[in-house]
């Protein structure tokens, strides 16, 4: 395994399985993984200097990864973040345009995703 | 005061005082006459009949059969002298609000005075014989005459109480906005409104003409009310309200125009075109306007709205399905990806992790089976509306159908540990205890299952803990009483008692995306609808009303053609339980 890179993420799928398998695979490349499939739950264990980056799927029930991460923001105003759905990119053109930009949001990756490309998205964003 | 009566060999124009000599004047010009054409005020017809010095003229007018064309303005008041008068005027019409009274026949010209308020004799009177006046006179009372409409016609308006017809084309900014609020108060059954931009809504907002029809609307519930407008942001508040306050009335986006439109009651229309279309109050925006009662004009530009109107509700159906769409292929993908997701997650893993196989295979299996699911659900979806479902129909019985679905799942709930009991109780009317329909029997397993599965995963949520949910599933044989028919049919009936329908939801309940729940593609009742209303039945759901919580689903099918027989003739039975579960 690779561990170089100690980098602490805290991720937040709604879908367990997925949230699962993110964690063992980011584990297995060397990074330390809080994975969560509630949002809510996620955000009031949220502190401070806990985490490096999120990864936030976007599309949740109760409240949508934008939000989550807007609020986390306002606790971790370093924290680096990283978007992931499932749905059709051009679905959130309009938030893509007007709230990514406010927000300081650069990445969005589209499921499905090889774990090695997920991997390199998140280190490129890191670096 | 001239008060000889001069010799008429000569031509002269005079004026005459006194009533004697008005009376005697009058005399002489009946004398001579063979036709007279002549005009008068609504007020005339009354001095002739009414005032005593009079009555001679009017005998000698019958006496000496003149041919008599006269021009008045008939009013109920004095509809009553205006058909006496037909019994010998040759002819008479009505020309709404003249005001002059004069009479000419062949040679000579006579006038009173307007504007005699009171049933007095006329106290002077104007002669004249010249013969450029009289012939002046005469085509004065030729185009009064030809602007006129008959009497009798009038007169029978005015006795069934029949608006006389105008079209009328108003100048004046004061009398446009009065009569435009005149008319939007004057609603009774329908208000057609076309505002020619989204700023004229604000300036109708401004006179008051929103808030009358949002209240006209609340109080009269069957009064229709239909606006096309441009909108944005300027009236966007404006059609909130309106959409808040009353839902009655309907809105549709139209474009800009050059003018207004507003149709009234299928009875009066108003057209106002706009001169500044910008401006912030309705007089300052106005032109000229037009209206009408006239049952032509009042149609024709009725049918324009409905043209628009139509051809913007097309306009809308188009946006909504194509966000349907968009929609659709969002949920779609959505739900195709998210599973493929874990798939591909966990074979991957599965190489470097051999220790949790069975866990990672389980969770592959799991995610397998959904995407079988969804991609059956699209399936069906599109042979449902490309109207390409088929069904292998055949006779079969529902009891025994539910009874082995319902076993099936209280073994799965029974695996599961789920919280949940589910019961389900069929009492037959006679002894046949077989609810015999025609259908497709894996479609109907299709549709009880789905419906199941909704009732437990809304159901078993709640109180993991303490209390039990409960879903009751019963099947009954009624006779159908939707259209007038008298058909036997079954009931299927599943109450729970989880967490209910969203009142959000429940009007569009069985359209497709309609879902409530995250992992949901909201195509489930879709597709059961379609599936149970091809098979000729029908498909219903409400809140439990008994309850505190819980929803009630309800569907029927028709029963097969043999029970229908045994169910219009039905033995004498004994009541038993028959259902199995």
């Amino acid at each position: 395994m690779n561990n170089k890179c100690e980098s602490r993420i805290l991720l937040v799928d709604d879908e367990p399985d997925i949230a699962l398998a993110f964690k063992i695979g980011l584990e297995d490349n060397g990074f330390r993984v809080d994975a969560f499939d509630n949002p809510l739950k996620a955000l009031s264990n949220f502190k401070a200097d806990l985490y490096d980056l999120l990864l936030l799927d976007i599309k949740m029930p109760k409240m949508s990864g934008i939000e989550a991460y807007h609020q986390m923001k306002e606790i971790d105003k370093k924290v680096k973040v990283c978007f992931i759905t499932a749905s059709e990119i051009h679905y959130y053109e309009d938030i893509r345009k007007k709230i990514f930009p406010i927000l300081g949001i650069k990445r969005l990756i589209r499921k499905p995703i090889r774990i090695d490309d997920l991997v390199r998205v998140l280190r490129d964003e890191l670096q | 005061m001239n008060t000889t009566a001069n010799p008429r060999s000569t031509e002269r124009t005079e004026v005459l005082y006194g009533q004697k000599y008005v009376i005697n004047t009058v005399l002489q010009f009946l004398s001579q006459a063979e036709k007279i054409d002549s005009c008068g005020d609504h007020k005339a017809l009354s001095l002739i009949f009414e005032v005593e010095e009079y009555k001679e003229l009017l005998s000698n007018l019958k006496a000496k059969g003149i041919k008599l064309r006269y021009i008045t303005d008939i009013t109920k008041d004095n509809i009553h002298y205006c058909k006496e008068l037909l019994k010998f005027a040759k002819e008479i019409r009505h020309l709404g609000g003249i005001r002059t009274n004069f009479s000419i026949s062949e040679i000579e010209y006579l006038s009173s005075m307007t504007g005699n308020q009171t049933l007095e004799p006329v106290p002077h009177i104007i002669y004249s014989n010249v013969r450029a006046m009289v012939e002046e006179q005469k085509y004065v009372f030729e185009s009064f005459w030809n602007k006129a409409i008959l009497a009798e016609q009038r007169i029978r308006e005015i006795e069934e109480g029949i608006e006389p017809e105008v079209f009328e084309i108003i100048a004046e900014r004061k009398k446009i906005a009065q009569t435009f609020l005149d008319l939007i108060r004057s609603t009774k059954k329908e208000a057609l409104v076309l505002f020619p931009n989204d700023k004229a809504m604000v300036r109708a907002d401004r006179l008051g003409i929103i808030d009358y029809l949002v209240e006209l609307s609340q109080k009269e519930k069957d009064v229709s009310i239909k606006i096309i407008c441009q909108l944005s942001k300027e009236n966007v508040g404006i059609v909130n309200k309106v959409s808040e306050q009353a839902p009655g009335i309907r809105i549709l986006n139209g474009n800009e125009s050059l003018y207004g439109m507003y149709i009234i009651d299928d009875e009066k229309l108003l057209r106002v075109e706009s001169r500044d279309a910008s401006a912030e109050t309705f007089m300052e925006a106005i032109g000229f306007a037009v209206y009408s009662n006239r049952k032509n004009t009042v149609q024709s530009f009725k049918s324009v709205f409905e043209l628009l109107w139509n051809e913007r509700t097309l306009n809308e159906e188009l946006k909504r399905a194509d966000k349907m769409q968009k929609e659709f292929i969002n949920i779609a993908s959505h739900e195709l990806r998210t599973p493929t997701q874990a798939i591909l997650s966990f074979s991957e893993l599965l190489q470097t992790h051999p220790e949790r196989k069975d866990e990672m295979l389980q969770a592959m299996s799991r995610n397998a089976i959904r995407l079988q699911k969804l991609t059956d659900d699209i399936l069906d979806v599109t042979r449902i509306e490309s109207k390409t479902l088929m069904l292998k129909i055949e006779p079969l019985d529902l009891n025994d159908l539910i009874s082995n679905i319902v076993e099936d799942y209280r073994n799965q709930i029974e695996k599961n540990n789920d919280n949940v009991e589910l019961l389900y109780y069929y009492r037959p009317r006679n002894n046949d205890s077989k609810i015999i329909v025609e259908a497709d029997r894996v479609r109907l397993i299709q549709v009880i299952s789905n419906l199941l599965n909704n009732a437990l995963k809304f159901t078993k949520k709640q109180d993991k803990e303490s209390k039990k949910g409960s879903i009751y599933v019963t099947a009954e044989k009624k006779k159908n009483r939707e259209n007038g028919s008298k058909n036997q049919e079954v009931v299927v009936s599943m109450k729970d008692t989880g967490t209910g329908i969203d009142p959000e939801i429940v009007p569009r309940l069985f359209t497709k995306f309609a879902t409530a729940s995250e992992t949901g593609t909201g195509l489930g009742l879709f597709i059961c609808k379609s599936i149970v209303e091809a098979h000729g039945g029908r498909i219903w759901a409400e809140n439990n009303p008994e309850s505190k919580g819980g929803a009630v689903f309800e569907l029927s099918l028709p029963l097969g053609e043999q029970q229908q027989q045994q169910q219009q003739s039905p033995s004498s039975s004994n009541l038993t339980s028959g259902g199995r579960a």
